[in-house]
């Protein structure tokens, strides 16, 4: 077991006071808050954080926890309290009022311990309660999002045991997800959250999809962008080409006099479902990168010839 | 251990469809209807219609988001004021960052990287 050291987590010595652990408690859950940050390991260093608070804002859980931080074993396995621990400090009757019992770590356990038997989550017999709705998220790549896909959804929910304890158990499900879901889009699993208490009805569970960002393909709702290059040449005088769409390659109309920028729209080749989307190909002019001298003098005629057009007239100049 | 279903379950896809009674937002969200009638008055989560007997509907973007500020309440100890700022504010940053995002893939292709 690793030792969980408290004041390093909060970023304060271990002299702080009462006033300047709160301070900085409240300051790095303002950071870590999963609902606000987006750093990877956010949630993580949230419940690390809230942890250490528990302990520290509590004038005898920090005076037991200074005891263990001196005396406590370092062995090869890791940290060990000594033979004999025993906590004075009860977790019991809801007193987590920062954290969730749940999430802290084995160290907190083992050093504390009896928060996961606490009273909140028992639930009295012969009532009945409709089980917890359970959120989950599902990473899909843009291409399963288009032609639907079977993936496994894994997510933790509480079910009770025998004792009338509700334990986390993972569970694992195999979902079959409709094409046409769109990023941020929620699913629903009709009855597969937690279950109810007496005859109370199971909750749902509800995923969250987030599409992973294409190399080629940027979405906008329902449609799908791609810039496409073509040649000065193919921009002037025309040209029908071959442009990528997530069901296959089409022939694409380029009109005549096509600039950079210009947008084509390719009706219902976006994402399906009951009003499809379209694919929008935006054009981009590119100038091949060498040029032959036969080239070179085809473009000085040009030059000559559109003297009077002058692309900088809006600059001014 | 990972419980293991191996029939594919069909979903449904809510967000045309699924809205919750004011009675069932409360008991998903697991809150007081007074909280619920906070939230709206403070312009943190709005009701999609007036359903039956002239009572609010809520859809689920709505329970997403109260459940958002019900974590926010709870964990940095916002007031009601704070939070409808905090989540307006949230908003706009995602939505910022993924125009941000957006932008940026594209100004990738345009360079040919």
């Amino acid at each position: 077991m690793d030792f969980k050291d408290y004041y390093a987590l909060l970023g304060v010595s271990e002299s702080a006071t009462a006033e300047e652990i709160k301070k900085a408690y409240r300051k790095l859950a303002r950071k870590y808050h999963p609902d606000v940050s987006k750093e990877a390991d956010a949630d993580a260093r949230f419940k690390e954080v809230g942890e250490a608070y528990e302990v520290l804002k509590d004038p005898e859980k920090r005076a037991e926890y200074d005891e263990l931080r001196k005396y406590g074993q370092r062995g090869p396995g890791g940290f060990e309290p000594p033979p004999d621990w025993q906590s004075r400090s009860h977790f019991g009757g809801g007193g987590y009022t920062e954290a969730d019992a749940q999430h802290f770590s084995e160290f907190f356990e083992q050093i504390f311990g009896g928060g996961r038997a606490s009273g909140g989550f028992q639930r009295q017999h012969g009532h009945r309660m409709r089980g917890e709705d359970i959120h989950a998220r599902l990473a899909l790549f843009l291409e399963e999002a288009f032609a639907g896909c079977e993936k496994q959804v894994q997510f933790t929910t509480h079910e009770p045991d025998p004792q009338g304890r509700l334990p986390p158990r993972m569970k694992t499900l195999k979902v079959k997800i409709p094409a046409g879901v769109r990023d941020g889009q929620h699913i629903r699993l009709k009855g597969q959250g937690a279950p109810g208490f007496g005859q109370g009805e199971p909750g749902d569970l509800f995923i969250e999809i987030e599409l992973a960002p294409h190399p080629l393909f940027t979405l906008d709702g329902h449609n799908i962008q791609l810039t496409v290059p073509i040649t000065p040449s193919e921009a002037i005088l025309g040209a029908t080409i071959t442009v990528p769409t997530l069901a296959g390659k089409v022939n694409v109309k380029v009109p005549k006099g096509a600039n950079s920028g210009q947008k084509l729209r390719l009706k219902g080749k976006g994402l399906p479902g009951k009003h499809p989307g379209d694919q929008i190909v935006v054009l981009q002019v590119v100038v091949p990168p060498t040029q032959s001298p036969e080239t070179e003098a085809l473009y000085a005629q040009l030059a000559k010839l559109e003297s009077s057009f002058n692309p900088r007239m809006k600059l001014g100049v | 251990m990972a419980h293991q279903d191996n029939h594919p379950i069909t979903v449904m896809l809510p967000e045309q469809s699924l809205e919750f009674s004011f009675h069932e937002f409360c008991e998903r969200g697991e809150v007081h209807g007074e909280f619920v009638v906070k939230l709206v008055n403070y312009g943190v989560i709005a009701p999609v219609r007036e359903c039956v007997k002239s009572e609010w509907c809520f859809d689920l973007a709505a329970l997403q988001r109260l459940r958002k500020a019900q974590r926010l309440q709870r964990d940095l100890k916002m007031n009601l004021p704070g939070l409808a700022l905090s989540l307006e504010l949230l908003d706009d940053v995602n939505r910022l960052e993924r125009e941000v995002q957006q932008l940026r893939q594209q100004l990738r292709q345009l360079l040919g990287e």
